[in-house]
């Protein structure tokens, strides 16, 4: 068994999560259904961060896949493990099917995302949207959560549709489903088509504006746990699958300025409107899936860049994202409340969600010495080197909506008083979401000392260029 | 101990003051005496560090390398160690001061006050001696949420809509203009470090060095260049001790310090390369100066009269450093020296008055002088200095503006720097004067047993300080003069 995980540790990566459902589902009790979950994604994290370690390629120049698959699993397993402190939020009864579909979403974009064709990608995403669909649904904690999932249903019908309208162009302009086929497209405006087809769908489950009706009604309703697997292992899946999408075809010549310029135009796009949206927002759960709409445009403007540089700056402010939202949503967790009045004076009352607000919403506008920082200025320093101006310039424009958004959640937590007096919250499982947070704090610290993560994306950009790592 | 081993201390020692005061908040007595004892430590650590530079030695600290070629560093250089034996001095003197405004006017949360006022100090020692322009720009970012919470200290409404003003202008601006000047920066040299000479210099073109010059002057918006000020004029609601600290010791002379960095250590010779967009700026700060000065002849409110009145002071350190000259970085240099210690002592008497009689409006100064005489003659003192009256500190920054402009062939910028001493006058002078020569008001005092030795001795003690340039002046000539010598 080791030696067959050893021999190909990123099949165990996938199967882990969906063994792990199967067994949480089967089993009756809530704790100990959430306990054979984390297990089963904390093993999966283990074996994805040692093949990762160990530089074991899942397929042939895919850097992005090898940089986010163990991301993913980790993100996976930090999720489950504040999750038991979110159980309580939903019917003993209900929380076995709940912690099963938090681990399909896991599972989902795992397999999407180290597929090698285009079929295993689309059943991946397909498999995650669904649990995401149901999970929301099933974590209510207000009217309004099934109207959330039915829009994700009915807007994930929309874009598995174009999916696989679009894939149906790869296939037929590269006469094959392999999506390492794209180097030989016969029909290079027929496989723009599609690709472009293929990251609208890819978009709309990313949470990428214009394209997440979804977003709001989903985030605004459901409770913790959904929306922490949905708002940190779903949308950073999503936008690690673009990534991947997008390497694939910066690395073909013929297609890279086709998809880069659509890339740019979704990008700039989400950014704009994301960041109005955030600005606007009255609930945490809300303004973070607006705000990661209008940081994951910063990814996007990344790869449309499409040099190894740009792809480094959005492994980096992926990453970056992920940390911020994980702060985010898990300090909402601990608040039972994700309304912004819920923060009032939440640096009093729970110092420890106060502080993962406060560190997620400076990454989030790119503070320095924040991962966020990090990210941006790997982004401006790769679109000054292209001599993409516009593009250091909207960026520096997400940065100062973030100053707004993100400060206005500082003001919040630090320098408001609660409107009622809050009640002390009893629950001994509350102190999960401690380790979940401080795992998001160290991830933004790397920003002081970011060596590793600078040469993890370089290693994965070289080698989505073919290069050697 | 090494004078690197002070440097350190030097900077940790304002992070140690605010969690101590925090920690000992109660009773208010020992809190007061962390409070006083760290600034005093902090003002001697500054005075070992300035010897330190001025027999020649160096140190260079860095914590963290965030970025290819990049450090977050401090090291010694001459302006840095001044400014720090300034801010650290008067930032003693005021912490003493503090201590008797939040008895006498029974300020909420002293102990958060203090400690932030101790965040901000330690933030802008940072700038002081960072060491290249990333670790200026983290200094800055620190030093803006450090002293967004005093703003908003009193948490009303006002307060939060002016720590509202105060975040969005001077955050909005660094991102915006200062993050992408730093960048160009390192697109065009390679590097951040700051070097005697300019990092820039022989290394960028015409065009580049004005854009860059334009960004670093708005983007470094705690100069509180026009129309960049909004943050200041924004303030004079907050507390007394905020007053001080944001308006005289740590944040608008901190803008003016980071922008003379900038100007001699980035730019360097590459400053007549940019020339025309030098030039533009120059008028600019000096139409500011000017206006800044009127506009406070305007208000009635004496804190918003001392707000304006530091503005204009505070451009002539931008002013300054545009002259693009040996004298003019010399002129800007004594300039936040001066500003800082009349600032600090204008800004600490009105907190005096504020606290014992509760009156903040110019016309009820008048007479107050015969009943609080050595407040109003500190008050006195310090104006005399903000006017550039001999022999006090602003006479000699004023007189090598002047210099500097002739030199250069800027006439008209010298007679602006004179039109803005004669408005200064019209705004400060009266008041000094109808403080002594009317009659004292029967009800001067809300506490019957008047100011107390924290309250006075302080506002004395730092007039003095106005004085001390006088005597320094020819001294520090030769300490700073490393700052325009290229190695």
């Amino acid at each position: 068994m080791i030696g067959w995980l050893a021999a190909h540790p990123w099949q165990g990566v996938i199967v882990a999560p969906f063994l792990g459902a199967a067994v949480a589902m089967a089993i009756p009790h809530a704790r100990l259904s959430w306990a054979a979950a984390l297990l089963a994604l904390i093993g999966a994290a283990f074996i994805a961060a040692d093949a990762s370690l160990r530089s074991v390629a899942p397929h042939p120049a895919d850097g992005a896949s090898m940089f986010s698959a163990p991301l993913l699993a980790v993100l996976a397993a930090l999720c489950a493990f504040a999750g038991g402190g979110a159980l309580r939020e939903m019917r003993a009864s209900v929380a076995p099917f709940a912690m099963a579909l938090a681990l399909c979403i896991a599972g989902g974009w795992t397999f999407a995302l180290l597929s090698a064709d285009w079929i295993g990608l689309a059943l991946g995403v397909e498999t995650a949207w669904l649990a995401s669909a149901a999970l929301v649904a099933l974590a209510e904690v207000k009217r309004g959560a099934l109207n959330g999932a039915l829009r994700m249903l009915a807007s994930g019908g929309v874009a598995a549709a174009l999916m696989l309208v679009g894939i149906g162009f790869v296939a037929r302009a590269t006469s094959s489903t392999e999506i390492a086929a794209l180097l030989n497209a016969d029909n290079a405006a027929l496989c723009i088509a599609g690709l472009v087809v293929v990251l609208i769908a890819l978009a709309l489950k990313a949470g990428l504006a214009p394209l997440h009706v979804w977003a709001g009604a989903a985030f605004g309703s459901t409770g913790a746990l959904a929306s922490m697997f949905l708002g940190v292992v779903g949308l950073t899946g999503a936008l690690a699958l673009m990534v991947r999408v997008g390497a694939a075809a910066a690395a073909a010549p013929q297609l890279a300025t086709g998809v880069e310029a659509m890339l740019a135009a979704l990008g700039a796009a989400s950014i704009l409107i994301g960041s109005v949206q955030a600005m606007g927002a009255a609930n945490v759960r809300r303004l973070a899936a607006y705000a990661f709409a209008s940081q994951a445009g910063c990814v996007l403007l990344s790869v449309s860049l499409g040099s190894p540089a740009g792809f480094a700056a959005a492994l980096v402010q992926m990453f970056a994202l992920a940390a911020a939202m994980l702060a985010l949503l898990g300090a909402t967790a601990a608040t039972r409340d994700a309304s912004l009045q819920a923060l009032d004076g939440l640096g009093r009352r729970h110092p420890v969600a106060g502080v993962a607000v406060t560190v997620g919403a400076l990454s989030l506008m790119g503070a320095p010495l924040t991962i966020g920082f990090l990210g941006r200025w790997r982004l401006i320093e790769a679109a000054v080197g292209a001599g993409w101006w516009w593009v250091a310039g909207i960026a520096l424009l997400a940065s100062l909506a973030a100053v707004f958004y993100g400060g206005r959640l500082i003001e919040r937590v630090y320098f408001r008083r609660a409107a009622s007096v809050a009640t002390l919250d009893k629950d001994p499982w509350r102190v999960l979401i401690a380790p979940t947070l401080a795992a998001a704090i160290f991830a933004i610290g790397l920003g002081v000392e970011p060596s590793v993560l600078l040469e993890a994306s370089a290693r994965a950009a070289a080698h989505m260029f073919g290069g050697a790592p | 101990m090494s004078v690197g081993l002070a440097l350190l201390a030097l900077l940790a020692t304002p992070l140690a003051h605010a969690f101590a005061v925090l920690a000992f908040s109660r009773p208010p007595g020992l809190r007061d005496f962390v409070n006083i004892g760290f600034a005093l430590a902090a003002a001697v650590l500054a005075i070992f560090v300035l010897n330190g530079v001025a027999a020649g030695e160096s140190a260079r600290i860095v914590l963290a390398r965030p970025l290819p070629n990049v450090d977050l560093g401090f090291s010694l250089e001459p302006l840095g160690a001044l400014s720090a034996v300034v801010v650290t001095g008067l930032g003693f003197i005021h912490a003493v001061h503090a201590v008797g405004v939040v008895r006498a006017a029974q300020e909420k949360a002293p102990a958060r006050l203090m400690a932030f006022m101790a965040l901000a100090m330690a933030a802008a020692l940072a700038v002081a001696f960072s060491a290249n322009l990333f670790s200026l720009f983290i200094a800055y970012q620190a030093l803006i949420l450090a002293a967004f919470p005093l703003v908003a200290h009193r948490g009303d409404e006002e307060a939060r809509a002016a720590g509202r003003t105060f975040l969005a202008t001077l955050l909005a601006s660094s991102i915006v203009l200062l993050l992408p000047a730093m960048i160009g920066v390192y697109a065009l040299a390679g590097a951040l470090d700051f070097q005697a000479g300019g990092v820039l210099a022989g290394r960028v073109g015409v065009v580049g060095a004005n854009v860059l010059l334009v960004l670093f002057v708005f983007g470094l918006a705690m100069a509180a260049m026009p129309p960049m000020h909004r943050w200041l004029t924004a303030t004079t609601r907050a507390p007394y001790p905020t007053l001080v600290t944001v308006q005289a010791l740590a944040v608008l002379p901190t803008g003016g310090l980071a922008l003379l960095k900038v100007l001699a250590y980035v730019f360097g010779a590459a400053l007549t390369t940019a020339r025309a967009s030098a030039i533009a700026l120059l008028a600019l700060a000096c139409i500011g100066m000017c206006v800044a000065a009127a506009i406070a002849l305007s208000r009635q409110d004496v804190r918003e009269r001392l707000a304006y009145s530091c503005m204009a002071q505070g451009l002539a350190v931008v002013m300054g450093g545009l002259l693009a000259l040996p004298a003019g970085l010399f002129a800007a240099a004594l300039q936040i020296v001066a500003t800082s210690c009349a600032a600090t002592t204008l800004l600490m008497a009105s907190g005096t008055v504020n606290a014992i009689t509760g009156r903040t409006s110019v016309a009820d100064f008048a007479g107050l002088g015969r009943v609080m005489p050595w407040t109003f003659a500190g008050f006195a003192l310090a104006s005399a200095s903000m006017i550039g009256m001999p022999p006090f500190a602003g006479a000699w920054s004023r007189l090598w503006l002047i210099t500097a402009s002739a030199s250069s062939d800027l006439v008209w910028a010298g007679a602006l720097v004179g039109v803005a001493a004669v408005l200064t006058f019209a705004h400060l002078g009266p008041l000094a004067a109808s403080a002594f020569a009317e009659r004292a008001p029967a009800d001067a005092f809300k506490r019957p047993d008047g100011a107390s030795i924290l309250l006075v001795a302080p506002v004395i003690l730092s007039a003095a300080a106005t004085l001390w340039v006088l005597v320094v002046a020819d001294p520090l000539a030769s300490f700073l003069s490393p700052v325009w010598t290229p190695p």
